[in-house]
């Protein structure tokens, strides 16, 4: 299918996410799907009523073995919102979680675009186009590990800032709590009896 | 606070400023400032005798200035910790103090501040809020007229610690007042000032009107509203009360008040609206409610922490569902006020959460972060020939790249953030960026671009603001042209001449080059690099004489969906005024000028496979508009 020469074949799955309405509702997925059956290196390409649920998911890490794909295109929401899924799923199946690539087709096109269906539909599929060639040329990556120094700092010596610095002390943690006033305490401590149970600040 | 002080874990610096932050989660390495004290904090034993010594009086801040304080104080008694400080601004180098202390020899006037460093693995921002100076609103009288006063004034008017032992006093003649109104949404929910609801100000005026009738039964008290909002456990029920007690509410914001020369008494003007009538009430005194806002140097933090800030200046949350305490700095978290006006169980709450969320990192041997890190081709370096450079080690935000002419550049891959600025930087290409590469990029514009390609807008977005932008145009429904075609690559420092000229090379009829406002960079000056490499782009397309507005940059943070969703619909109406065919003519004018700006990309590892692949795609893609 591919002529990726001196590198083995691209395998590369599709999944184009429904997301109940929020994208359905826009375009007909199953539009981006034929589409995208045709592109270069794509041997899987279906629509999924939500990518992100435990049958979506499932669907991705069955194919992924069934169909060999060596790269994943989830055509579905912000990266912001589930990129970590995608990757932890693709990478339950085996597979190195830097081979799966996103396209928003939601927040940045169908939620956007509700008034020019035929536009947001156009967009779908370059976006998931831009997606698949991107995923062509992604290569396996692994996690840097860094060490961790075993000691925190809260910064600000209020209400919240003292409640973080008790929890993490008594998690056992060394913690250091900076406070720009000569005392801790904040507005809190300026603060006569409180809400809702009239008892003192302090 | 107490508690705080005695536990075994918590080391308490108080007095002490962050000055510079580095590093990165798990490894940071923070500057503070301990500002000298003039006392030494290991021989203070609090007793007071400086204090009383001292002959200076200033006003105390902690007291809202209501009370003075010594050259040689503590802002209260019950301070953690309770070590003296003299405040050198005041004293007048009298030594009483010295003379006071005695023995103990305590005090230290050669004192300096300390600058030291301290290495931790995550880091909690609670920096608070502040309030705002009413006194802005001159219809109500704050700073003119002595019987109107603040909320924060009046906490420590009935507070027993306070000035007055908790005798609450008009500020004019020393009486006790027997008619109060306290107005609220002062500076809040008010275009002029600040939009939002400061969210515990309604349960902050019922609490102040409950004290004040358990303490003074025969008072009168009449609370301004707008909306009484009281939507967690007890809070309407603590209203009910207040209600029950008589406390008296009228919904609407007052317009002026006026004061009696002579009595000093103040009149308050308001429309009833539940009545619809104009009403004009004489009260002993008048509390006004004023409105949450960010700390005044929540600029400074939100630049040393790197990160960014939701519209009117709170700190932003990575994600305001999923990952409310998160900062977007991986190992940096948000409790309490510093990200919203929040009361303080909800302070509390989140001060538990962030240190769950801080937690996770800190019970860890290691933490993982992401491979997007630059990398160098020593064979393409010009340094490694014996020439001159260094770019990229001028353009790296962090000090990640090791330079030494005759020697190929050297990533630290641990100091590496992966903004990519030193990749978009390097003249010769040398250098790539782990997940963005050039062929990687390259191939979704050519994706993007395969069909129509004028009549796209092709915008580049960095991954933490202007991208969330986008998210939130959409997630808030802001429509705008569908003939946006967003690509995101981590900073706008990565944005690399060479995509911009690509782009229109391969005849897009806009580009957008957007990345977030200077101070939130999340790599602390990536977007400075991107700014200046984005204005050399737009002069150079103004040479050519390329229709203005079709190359535009914008900085967009992550919570300003509206612009973003403004600009591209802007972009689209620079398009939509050019006639198509001289829009085509400028492309086919301009297309050889681009032609010869990105004519080194070919040599770059992996990017003619990225056009030999594109070419294929294209075909395919605009085969399936003809057929």
């Amino acid at each position: 299918m591919t002529e990726n020469k001196g590198k083995e074949d691209l395998r590369i799955g599709v999944y184009v996410c429904h997301c109940g309405n929020n994208i359905a509702g826009v375009i007909d997925p199953k539009e981006v799907v034929k589409f995208s059956e045709g592109l270069p290196g794509v041997v899987r390409a279906t629509d999924t009523l939500y990518a992100c649920a435990d049958s979506g998911q499932r669907l991705i890490k069955e194919d992924i073995k069934k169909y060999g794909l060596n790269r994943v295109v989830v055509s579905a929401c912000s990266v912001r919102m589930h990129e970590p899924t995608f990757r932890a799923a693709v990478a339950e199946a085996g597979l190195n979680p830097f081979l799966m690539e996103m396209a928003n087709i939601r927040e940045q096109c169908t939620w956007a675009h509700g008034h020019d269906k035929e536009g947001a539909l156009d967009k779908a599929k370059d976006l998931t186009a831009a997606a698949i060639a991107k995923s062509s040329f992604l290569a396996p990556l692994d996690m840097i590990k860094v060490p961790v120094t075993k000691k925190a700092m809260v910064i600000g010596g209020g209400v919240a800032g003292i409640s973080s610095a008790l929890d993490l002390a008594d998690q056992g943690i060394k913690t250091i709590l900076v406070e720009k006033e000569p005392t801790i305490g904040g507005v809190m401590a300026q603060l006569n009896k409180t809400f809702p149970t009239m008892d003192c600040s302090i | 606070m107490v508690d705080a002080a005695r536990h075994p874990n918590i080391e308490i610096r108080a007095y002490t400023e962050v000055e510079r932050v580095d590093g990165f989660v798990g490894n940071f390495k923070v500057q503070l400032r301990e500002k000298a004290k003039y006392v030494l904090a290991d021989r203070c034993n609090g007793c007071g005798d400086c204090a009383e010594a001292c002959p200076i009086e200033v006003p105390n801040y902690f007291e809202m200035n209501l009370a003075p304080r010594k050259a040689a104080y503590v802002p209260m008694s019950q301070s953690v910790p309770l070590i003296y400080n003299i405040d050198m601004d005041a004293c007048i180098h009298c030594y009483k103090c010295v003379e006071a202390c005695g023995k103990l020899e305590a005090i230290d006037f050669a004192m300096e501040d300390k600058l030291v460093w301290e290495d931790v693995g995550a880091i909690i921002m609670a920096t608070g809020y502040t309030h705002f100076d009413p006194s802005l609103i001159p219809e109500y009288g704050y700073s003119r007229f002595p019987n109107v006063i603040t909320a924060m004034e009046m906490e420590r008017l009935n507070n027993s610690a306070g000035p007055t032992a908790g005798n609450l006093i008009r500020p004019s003649d020393k009486t006790n007042p027997k008619r109060l109104a306290f107005i609220n949404c002062v500076g809040s929910r008010d275009k002029r000032f600040y939009p939002w609801c400061s969210n515990f100000c309604c349960m902050y005026s019922i609490k102040n009107a409950v004290l004040l009738k358990q303490m003074y039964p025969d008072c009168d008290i009449t609370i301004y509203y707008m909306d009484i909002r009281t939507p967690s456990k007890g809070y309407e029920e603590f209203y009910d009360r207040a209600r029950e007690m008589g406390v008296h509410f009228i919904q609407g914001r007052p317009s002026l008040v006026t004061e009696d020369e002579e009595t000093h008494n103040l009149y308050v003007h308001a429309e009833d609206v539940s009545l619809g009538k104009v009403i004009e009430r004489e009260y002993d005194m008048v509390m006004l409610n004023q409105a949450a806002i960010p700390q005044l140097d929540q600029n400074v933090m939100s630049s040393l922490m790197n990160i960014s800030q939701s519209p009117g200046g709170w700190f932003m949350e990575y994600h305001p569902k999923l990952r409310p305490m998160d900062s977007p700095t991986d190992g940096v978290f948000l409790a309490g006020a510093c990200q919203g006006p929040k009361d303080i169980p909800n302070s509390v709450a989140q001060g538990s959460a962030a240190a769950a969320r801080a937690g996770r990192i800190l019970h860890s041997d290691e933490w993982e972060i992401e491979p997007i890190v630059a990398y160098v081709w020593e064979d393409r370096c010009v340094s490694a020939d014996g020439k001159k450079c260094g770019i990229c080690y001028n353009a790296c935000p962090y000090g990640a790249i090791e330079y030494e002419q005759g020697q190929a550049a050297k990533v630290i891959t641990a100091k590496c953030h992966g903004c990519g600025a030193c990749v978009a930087e390097c003249p010769h290409n040398s250098i790539t960026q782990m997940h963005f590469t050039d062929a990687q990029i390259l191939a979704q514009i050519h994706a993007v671009l395969a069909k129509r390609p004028e009549e796209k807008i092709v915008a580049f977005r960095c991954h933490w603001c202007s991208y969330g932008g986008a998210d939130l145009a959409g997630t808030s429904h802001f429509e705008y042209t569908a003939n946006e075609r967003g690509l995101r690559v981590m900073c706008s420092a990565r944005m690399d001449t060479d995509f911009i000229y690509e782009a229109f090379r391969l005849g897009a009829g806009g580009v957008l080059y957007s990345g977030c406002h200077p101070q939130d960079c999340h790599y602390i000056t990536g977007q400075i690099i991107g700014a200046t490499r984005a204005d050399r782009l737009k002069k150079a397309f103004d040479r050519m004489e390329m229709t203005p507005g079709r190359f535009r940059i914008e900085w967009i943070s992550a919570a300003e969906g509206d612009k973003y969703a403004r600009v591209l619909n802007e972009m689209q109406d620079v398009l939509d005024e050019i006639p198509k065919e001289e829009l085509l003519a400028e492309i086919e004018k301009l297309r050889p000028t681009m032609e010869k700006r990105v004519r080194r990309l070919r040599s770059v590892p992996g990017v003619e496979a990225a056009y030999q692949f594109s070419e294929k795609l294209e075909n395919i893609i605009v085969k399936e508009i003809i057929g």
